[in-house]
This record gives C-alpha cells, structure tokens and sequence, in this order.
C-alpha cells in the first residue's frame, strides 16, 4: 500500500459515497427535477432518466433504525428490509424525503409484504418482477411492466418520454456501464490498483447518474488509474488475498465484510453484488426501434438469486474468477434471505469443483456483533490458500 | 530451541511448550474476564525463543506480546496432523464455538464449518445445562450414560434449550434422561456440520468437549465409526500452534 496515492474521486466525500449522491440529488431537485424512490437494481432507470426524472436509491444500509423498525416488522426478517421500513417510519432517510414516488420491486416476500406498509405514504408503483427468466412469456410480461410503470411515472409527475428519449437514454448508459467496467479491471492487475472502497464509492455515484452527467468524470478517473498503473502504485502486495465477494447487496453497515477482509490482509478485487458491479454489466440491444423490449431484456438478465433457474450467476461468477483471478470466494448472505442462503450451495459448489477455489459462505446481518467470527473464518480461509 | 503455544480460548487457556518437537510442558487455566492477564500468569518462570498464539484471544495477545498468531482451524488442523497423521476429518467442541474441519491428505485444510454467534451445542451449552440439573460439568457425560433412554430436545439454542429442560423437569422427567437427550442434541448438530465437510474413515474429535464420555459414544453411534480422541483433546490447538511457531 502506498500512502501518497492521491484520493481517486478526491472531492471531499471519499469514502462518504452516500453524501455524494445527497448532494447530487439535491442539485438535480434544486433544477426543477423530480425525484423518484427506487429500491434495487431491477428498477429501469434508463426509462425514469429519460423523463428528466432523477432515481434516488433509498436508505437501506444502517442498523440505525432496525430497533424502529422491529416494533412493526418481525425480528427475524432481512436486515435491508427492517433498515429500509425503519428508514421511513423515523423519516431519517433523506433521499426518501426528496422524493415524490416509490418505485418497489417484487425481488423478495418480505419486501413486497413491506411496500404494503408504506404504500400508503407516497405513490407506490410496484413492479412484479418475473422469476423465471427463462420462460417465454418472462420478457413479455417485463415490458408491460416496463410499460406501467411509464405510465405511472408520466401520470405521477406530469412529464413524457418517447421511444427516441428511451433509446438515447440506454445508449448513453451503454458508454457509462462500458466506462464502468473499465475502472473495474483495474482490480484485475496483480496487485490491484483500485480498493474496494474506491469502487464502491464510483458505483454509488455512476448508478443514479445519467450517462452525459457521469461520463467525463468516469473518464478523468480512468486516466487517474492509468496513471497509477504507469508510476507503479498498487494496494496490497503480491501476496494479499484476491477476494471474490458475491451474494446479498452489500452497503453500510454490512461493509463490515470488506474491512473484515482488509483487516485480515485480503483486496476485495470483485464486489460481485448490486451494490458492485452487478448493475454494470451487460450492455442494451441499441436502435432496434423496441427500447422498451431492450430494455426488458438486459433487466430481466440480472442474476438476482430471487430468480430461478439462476444458471447465469454461475456463469457470470465463473467470467469474473477468470477475469479477476481471485483466491478464494466469499458468499454474503445476509440473515433470513432465503433465496441467496439456499442458492450458495450451487455457489460453492461451482467455485470449487469447476475453479478449485477455497469457498466461504456468511451469513450476518448489520450489527458488530459477529465481527470476532467473521474474522476468524476469514483468516483460516485465507490460511487455506 | 523452544516453541511455545497459547491457545486462549474463550473459557480456558493452554500453553504448550515444545523442544526438539517433544511436549516439554504444558498448563492450563481459566480465562475469566480478563485473558491477557491470565496468559501472563500462566506464562510466568516459562521460557521459550517463539511463540504462537491462537483462539478467540490471540489478537490482544498480540498486542501485548511479541506473538505471531494463527486461526483456531489451522492450530486444530496442525496439531491433529502430528497426533494422528492419516486424519483427514476433525471435530473441535470448545468452550463457545464448534467446529468441523476436513483436511487434504498433506495436512492442509480442504474445507471448514463453524457455528454462529450462538454458543450452541458447545462446552457452555453443556455446562448450563448441567448446571440447571445440578450434575457437575466434569461428570456430566458420565451421570448421562446411566440414562436408559434419551428424552428429545428440540431447542439447540441455550437460553431456549434451558427452558425446556426447566419444563421437562416440571413435568417430573428423569433428570438423567434430559442429559443424555441434551448430549444427544449436541450430537445431532455436530453430525450435522461434518457431513457438510464430508466425513473420511478417520475422524478426530478435540477441544474440551471431546472429554465427555456421552458426547464420543453418541458420536461413534450416530457416525457408525470409531472416533479417535486424543489424550488431553483440550491441548489440541496450543500444541497445533506451538508446532506451528516452529516452522
């Protein structure tokens, strides 16, 4: 580790990356852009940012207001959804509190039974994601949604949109999503120039941020890590533990994974969640004069482990172990997601009969409380390189 | 030159000390509240040129003396090698975590399972409940193979587990009945955390708990094999790390 290396975003909110999206939010506000509510990675923002409106991430990351919300939700439930609802009944979360709707998608039973909750509070367009990929009538079934939720926004904030305003959207998201791998690859030298930190402050910025708005400074970042490369900067050393972390969306609270993983020696060198580089990848299909259909496709292609089959989580892990050529894998789950906790069985088995990778499963949730655990598990899979 | 290994668990220390790779000495002690104050105790009049630390300690062992450290599973792991060297699947019950480690045939660790947070089915498990139906700790395993049959105890959490007996007993049950199902809960859950590792013809079983007689027959009976003990199972993982302070 080199401690002269300059601050990749250097604005003042390095390693703050909620700060910098509330104030990116607030300038957009303070222009005269409405604010929609969005919860995960299905919702299309594409769709949202071609209306002039600004997708705002909603509060889900703090254990803060879990006691809140454990008043109301049962204890033994998600974290991300007792943190988000706890969120909204304390009215803490700021984002939630700029914004005119809720955008909710069906991505769990504990979600959707939670939108019930606060759908009375401010127009809720819920969205019912298709969990069979697979099935012809899927990808139909997304684009009506798709539809819907047009409508609704268009009806919500009095704006519209065209299939020429989608189309330029998702073709400036292409260049932003292609730039956005691009400063993921870093991870992928030996050393790694780029810290988990560092990536994980770019993707909270660059997921709300249209194309036009992110793209300069995506670029000027990606010089910054050209340059690291070329005066020979990195983090860690040669020796340090190349981590794949996939599983459940990690943020706040549940960064503890990552400091665990710093702490013990390790380079998170693939944030595989969506809070990583999961929303990033895959490109839309541009001019088929369908952007609605193109959009529904690349969407529907998420590998949220709420789908089923989820072949292509394991074939996206296999493209990234290639690529990134980390150590070992780590799961995060976080505490009552059944789909993640089930589905890592056929992570694990994956990871080490198809790559021969060391493989750890976690599951915690957002208090300290584990951290000694954690950490012990951590150092003996690394020992096990 | 001697090596010395302290594995600082989270109800008892163990030193190890080791010269020209025979056992020299060893002690043991309680942690109590304050574990790096017990360590210095129990190192005090010893001398060694390297020492290794292990177990939930180790950390602010190491900021009070010149240790390297290692995990608990590769302590285990290095000190079942040198005791049964074609082992290739260990069990470690201690005093507040369990675990299952499978090794490859060179020694190295293939896979490993750890319990939770929670305490259950470990040493402090046992010794809450052994203390609820007033056997002592140390003779509980004994006092619970005279049992005839075992009731069944659905709760593996301690403080649930706890009530349970506590209704059990109301309803008049045999105490030594409730013991042994409580073993035989233990069991169930260890059975449960090997077979995720996969389970090899040669199993150690280590850590305190491997000195309670209910829990290896239970074990040997539900795994249908012969389970090895080592002598003292409790100085598994200070004699892992002392060999280990040596490489």
């Amino acid at each position: 580790m080199n401690n002269n290396m300059i601050k990749l975003m250097n604005d003042g909110f390095d390693g703050e990356p909620s700060k910098r999206v509330l104030q990116y939010v607030k300038t957009k506000k303070e222009k005269n852009h409405p604010i929609v509510g969005i919860y995960c990675g299905y919702a299309p923002i594409e769709m949202i940012q071609s209306m002039g409106i600004v997708p705002a991430i909603l509060c889900s990351f703090s254990k803060v207001p879990i006691e809140s919300a454990e008043t109301v939700l049962p204890a033994n439930l998600c974290p991300l959804i007792k943190s988000s609802y706890g969120f909204i009944i304390e009215g803490t979360c700021p984002f939630y509190s700029l914004s005119q709707a809720v955008i909710a998608e069906t991505t769990c039973d504990g979600k959707k039974k939670m939108f019930e909750l606060i759908a009375d509070i401010k127009p809720t367009f819920v969205m019912d994601l298709p969990q069979l990929p697979d099935e012809a009538s899927a990808r139909d079934n997304w684009k009506n949604m798709i539809i819907n939720l047009k409508e609704f926004l268009e009806r919500s904030f009095d704006r519209k949109t065209s299939d020429e305003q989608i189309e330029r959207s998702l073709q400036s998201a292409n260049q932003k999503n292609q730039l956005m791998e691009k400063i993921f690859s870093f991870a992928a030298l030996k050393p790694t120039v780029i810290s988990w930190q560092e990536m994980y402050d770019v993707a909270f910025i660059a997921l709300p941020s249209t194309g036009e708005e992110i793209i300069p400074t995506l670029k000027r970042l990606i010089a910054k890590l050209e340059k690291r490369v070329e005066e020979g900067f990195y983090l860690g050393n040669q020796n340090s533990p190349r981590v794949l972390v996939t599983g459940c969306p990690i943020g706040g609270d549940a960064t503890k994974i990552y400091n665990i993983i710093e702490a013990s020696g390790g380079m998170v060198v693939v944030p595989d969640s969506c809070t990583g580089m999961k929303t990033f990848m895959g490109r839309f299909e541009e001019n088929t004069g369908d952007p609605i259909g193109a959009l529904a496709n690349r969407y529907l292609h998420i590998p949220c482990a709420c789908m089923t089959p989820n072949n292509k989580r394991l074939d996206d892990i296999s493209k990234m172990i290639d690529q990134f050529q980390p150590d070992v894998v780590i799961d995060f789950v976080l505490q009552a997601c059944h789909a993640y906790n089930v589905e890592s069985y056929k992570v694990g088995q994956h990871v080490s009969e198809k790559h021969g990778l060391p493989f750890l499963k976690v599951e915690s949730d957002y208090s300290d409380g584990d951290i000694g655990q954690l950490t012990t598990r951590i150092q003996a899979l690394f020992e096990s390189i | 030159m001697k090596y010395a290994g302290i594995d600082i668990g989270s109800r008892t220390i163990e030193l190890v000390i080791l010269e020209s790779g025979e056992i020299l000495e060893k002690y043991q002690t309680s942690t109590g509240y304050d574990p790096v104050g017990a360590a210095s105790k129990l190192l005090k009049g010893h001398s060694y040129d390297r020492i290794m630390a292990t177990g939930y300690g180790r950390e602010i062992f190491q900021l009070a003396y010149e240790a390297q450290t290692i995990t608990e599973i590769k302590a285990y792991a290095r000190g079942v090698k040198e005791l049964f060297p074609n082992a290739q699947t260990i069990l470690d019950i201690g005093g507040q975590d369990s675990k299952a480690i499978s090794l490859l045939s060179n020694g190295k660790i293939k896979k490993f399972e750890m319990n939770d947070r929670c305490a259950a089915g470990t040493g402090k498990f046992l010794e809450v409940m052994a203390n609820a139906l007033g056997f002592r700790i140390d003779q509980f395993g004994d006092e619970a193979l005279k049992a005839a049959k075992d009731l069944n105890i659905n709760s593996m959490c301690t403080v649930f587990a706890e009530s349970e007996v506590t209704s059990l007993i109301a309803k008049g049950n045999n105490r030594y009945e409730i013991a042994r199902g409580l073993h035989a809960s233990v069991v169930r859950r260890a059975v449960s955390m090997l077979k995720r590792i996969s389970i090899s013809e040669e199993i150690v079983f280590a850590g305190g708990v491997a000195k309670n007689a209910c829990i290896r027959y239970l074990l040997s009976e539900a795994l249908n094999q012969e389970i090895k003990v080592p002598d003292e199972p409790q100085f598994v993982g200070a004699l892992g790390a002392a060999l280990l302070a040596g490489n």
